[in-house]
């Protein structure tokens, strides 16, 4: 009798799966079809502001209907997470075809091999639009192109023009340096108003991004991504400037210094910052949110001993070395490079084609928007950092980097253990 | 005899108010203050919802202007408007009450006689079941999620609202057994007992005393786990691909950019939204939720 009711329970549960798997979603089902007949694709894009949302669904609709036997099915994803659901895709082989990432972490796909070479099947206008430099941050070291970049962010200088009216300090112009961000932040100071926030939560990408631009390069990379530390006074130029205009000059908020960019914005609108440090991404906030009357502008490119140089770490577009039709694909990722849809992206995004023809089509089009100019500047000194193809970066910037800049921000250590904190750390992983 | 008639009222009244007891002149003291205590405790609680819709009302040059006051300066509806639209949250919420709902009737089904049996049955498995309810919870879900998904994937539930249901059950079901062979042993054995000599078999028993007795273990059980799956936002991450099937937790998640960007006043608007029909669940079953229902029945 037991056993008869064993077998039966058995049953049931096969019975149950078999028919929950007859019912079972089509999650492979595009992947399956041929690569020379009709295919349908699926593109996971992460858009976010409304604007570019709309812009990339109306460049997928047009492709679309241009294109019946390559039909491109759009899927939403968020920044947040793509990382974890591409790591899952991967390994379950449902990756989608096409996938919108940025550099910094899909280069650790494609050393696992999950990315296809798209270099053949790119066209020359593509090619050529973009820097080397650019291209050098989606390149293996064996030469594969893993993604085209699309979309770049600067760090830049946002300013709040009546706070200097009123302080009657002149609105930089052409150029700024280091040097000189600082003196005016001082001149700025007064009445508990600071003369910067920066909102250095997660510090570690905007000081690896901006040593650059006083040669500070931390890695010296091989081919095959392992890497040997430098920490000199090049590298550690700019938290040691910030450090000095937080607690030698006070003309930074130390408590900015613990918040997110986001999280700063507030006290810039409402006049407690009279200049403002972040992604050029901002500016579309401070359009959105500035209260009326409120005026700004963004500043020259912050240039260091070696001029305005800042690493690029650009949006990509790739396609899984795991999809059916590569080559469709990729032909879709040239058409979504076209001057014209770039530059439709850029300006949702208030971000910086990577293309030069795009650039040029934003200049053209945002003449009337004088911040345009300064945010477009900062993006012909990006160029690749050697940290972005060192294998074990991302180890150090969580354990190491991140906490060692956290706690020098803090005023917790100095900066000669700032430096013994940042060479051991990778040490102990390199 | 004229002078045996019991004294006067007014003297009787003194005398009552004289030997009125301490408890209760205690607690016309203190009542006011419990009552003061509990509208602290409502308003601590209700909170966050209050702020949530006070967030939701707010335009994006207020969220960032830094001014904290509580009442919105001007009543910005459109962030609702903007929230339904964007996120297409009506369908997103159908979907989800179908997979919250679906795991709940699975784990009740499922847990109710496995727990009876855990509290009631004194055998060698009762103690390797518990070991095995207190392990399964002790695995990150950024361990299993890749076997898990493969294995979904074999089956091809992956993509799929059933896939979700299954690994929600299997998610949900140790802690509701958990909670549930808590209640049935503290339900007297003595009643089964006095039912069984009534004449009364095995399963009226259960039915007719075992069940109504642990409605509000059910309550519970089932509450904890509809709005855990309610809630789920990383396995329904990887295992739906398909926009049509997201979840709500899927379609809030569009609200959230790149390095701390967020759309706070649609977010807002959206989380509310999405509250409701946790809230009307809890509503519909909270009467259910009340303990107590065994005090006396059982002397000595």
């Amino acid at each position: 009798m037991k056993r008869k009711a064993l077998l039966g329970i058995g049953a049931a549960a096969v019975l149950t799966l078999s028919g929950c798997a007859l019912n079972g979603g089509d999650s492979s089902s595009d992947s399956t079809e041929s690569s020379s007949g009709p295919v349908t694709l699926t593109f996971q894009s992460l858009a976010y502001q409304d604007s570019t949302v709309a812009a990339v669904k109306d460049i997928v609709d047009t492709w679309n209907k241009k294109n019946p036997d390559i039909k491109i099915k759009l899927t939403q994803g968020t920044w947040d997470n793509v990382h974890d659901q591409l790591v899952t895709q991967f390994q379950g082989g449902t990756a989608p075809d096409i996938i919108h990432d940025e550099s910094s972490d899909i280069m650790g796909f494609a050393q696992q091999g999950y990315l296809a070479d798209i270099s053949k099947y790119l066209s020359s206008d593509v090619k050529n639009a973009v820097s080397k430099d650019v291209w050098d941050t989606v390149t293996t070291a064996d030469g594969k192109i893993v993604a085209t970049p699309t979309l770049l962010q600067t760090y830049v200088v946002f300013a709040n023009t009546d706070a200097f009216a009123a302080a009657n300090v002149k609105v930089p112009s052409g150029k700024l340096t280091w040097d000189e961000l600082a003196s005016i932040a001082k001149q700025l100071t007064a009445n508990g108003k600071f003369g910067v926030g920066w909102g250095l939560k997660q510090p570690t990408a905007a000081v690896m991004n901006t040593a650059l631009g006083f040669d500070g390069t931390f890695f010296d990379t091989k081919d095959d991504g392992t890497a040997t530390i430098h920490v000199g006074d090049d590298e550690v130029a700019v938290p040691e400037r910030i450090h000095a205009m937080a607690y030698d000059d006070s003309s930074l908020d130390p408590v900015s210094l613990t918040q997110s960019g986001t999280d700063v914005l507030p006290g810039f609108l409402s006049g407690k910052y009279a200049m403002y440090v972040g992604g050029n991404f901002l500016a579309q906030q401070i359009t959105e949110s500035a209260p009326d009357g409120f005026k700004w502008t963004v500043l020259p490119p912050l240039a260091g001993s070696a001029g305005a140089a800042q690493a690029a770490n650009p949006q990509t577009m790739s396609v899984s070395k795991q999809s059916k039709a590569p080559a469709q694909a990729a032909k879709f990722i040239d058409y979504f490079m076209s001057p014209e849809n770039q530059a439709k992206l850029a300006q949702g995004d208030w971000l910086i084609p990577a293309s030069k023809p795009a650039r040029d089509a934003v200049a053209a089009a945002t003449k009337g928007t004088p911040v345009w100019g300064p945010i477009l500047k900062s993006g012909e000194d990006l160029a690749g950092a050697p940290f972005q193809k060192a294998k074990n970066y991302p180890q150090w910037k969580d354990q190491y980097a991140t906490p060692a800049l956290q706690q020098y921000f803090a005023n917790s250590i100095s900066l000669d253990d700032l430096k013994k904190q940042l060479s051991d750390g990778w040490s102990s992983i390199g | 005899m004229t002078q045996t008639i019991a004294p006067p009222a007014p003297h009787r009244q003194v005398t009552r108010k004289v030997t009125e007891p301490p408890v209760r002149r205690m607690r016309t003291f203190t009542r006011p203050l419990q009552y003061l205590a509990l509208l602290g405790y409502v308003v601590f609680l209700g909170f966050p919802l209050l702020f949530l819709l006070s967030t939701s009302l707010k335009t994006p040059q207020e969220l960032q202007s830094g001014d904290l006051s509580f009442l919105p300066r001007q009543f910005n509806w459109a962030n609702f408007g903007n929230a339904v639209e964007k996120a297409n949250l009506a369908h997103a919420a159908g979907n989800s009450l179908l997979v919250a709902t679906l795991t709940t009737v699975v784990v009740t089904l499922i847990s109710l006689p496995a727990a009876y049996a855990l509290a009631r049955f004194r055998t060698k498995l009762r103690g390797v079941a518990t070991i095995w309810i207190l392990l399964s919870q002790v695995f990150p879900f950024i361990l299993i999620v890749i076997p898990v998904f493969l294995v979904l994937k074999q089956v091809g539930l992956v993509n799929n609202p059933i896939g979700l249901v299954l690994v929600y059950t299997v998610w949900c079901l140790p802690f509701a057994l958990w909670m549930l062979r808590g209640y049935v042993a503290a339900i007297p054995v003595d009643l089964e007992e006095a039912g069984a000599i009534d004449g009364a078999g095995r399963l009226r028993v259960l039915r007719s005393i075992v069940l109504p007795l642990l409605a509000p273990g059910l309550v519970a059980t089932s509450m904890f786990t509809f709005i855990s799956s309610w809630n789920e936002f990383f396995f329904a991450l990887v295992l739906i691909q398909d926009p049509g099937l997201q979840t709500l937790p899927l379609t809030l998640a569009r609200f959230f950019g790149a390095e701390g960007q967020v759309q706070l006043g649609q977010l807002a608007a959206a989380s509310l939204i999405a509250t409701i029909p946790s809230l009307v669940f809890f509503l519909l079953i909270q009467r259910r939720l009340t303990s107590g229902l065994m005090s006396g029945a059982v002397k000595g």
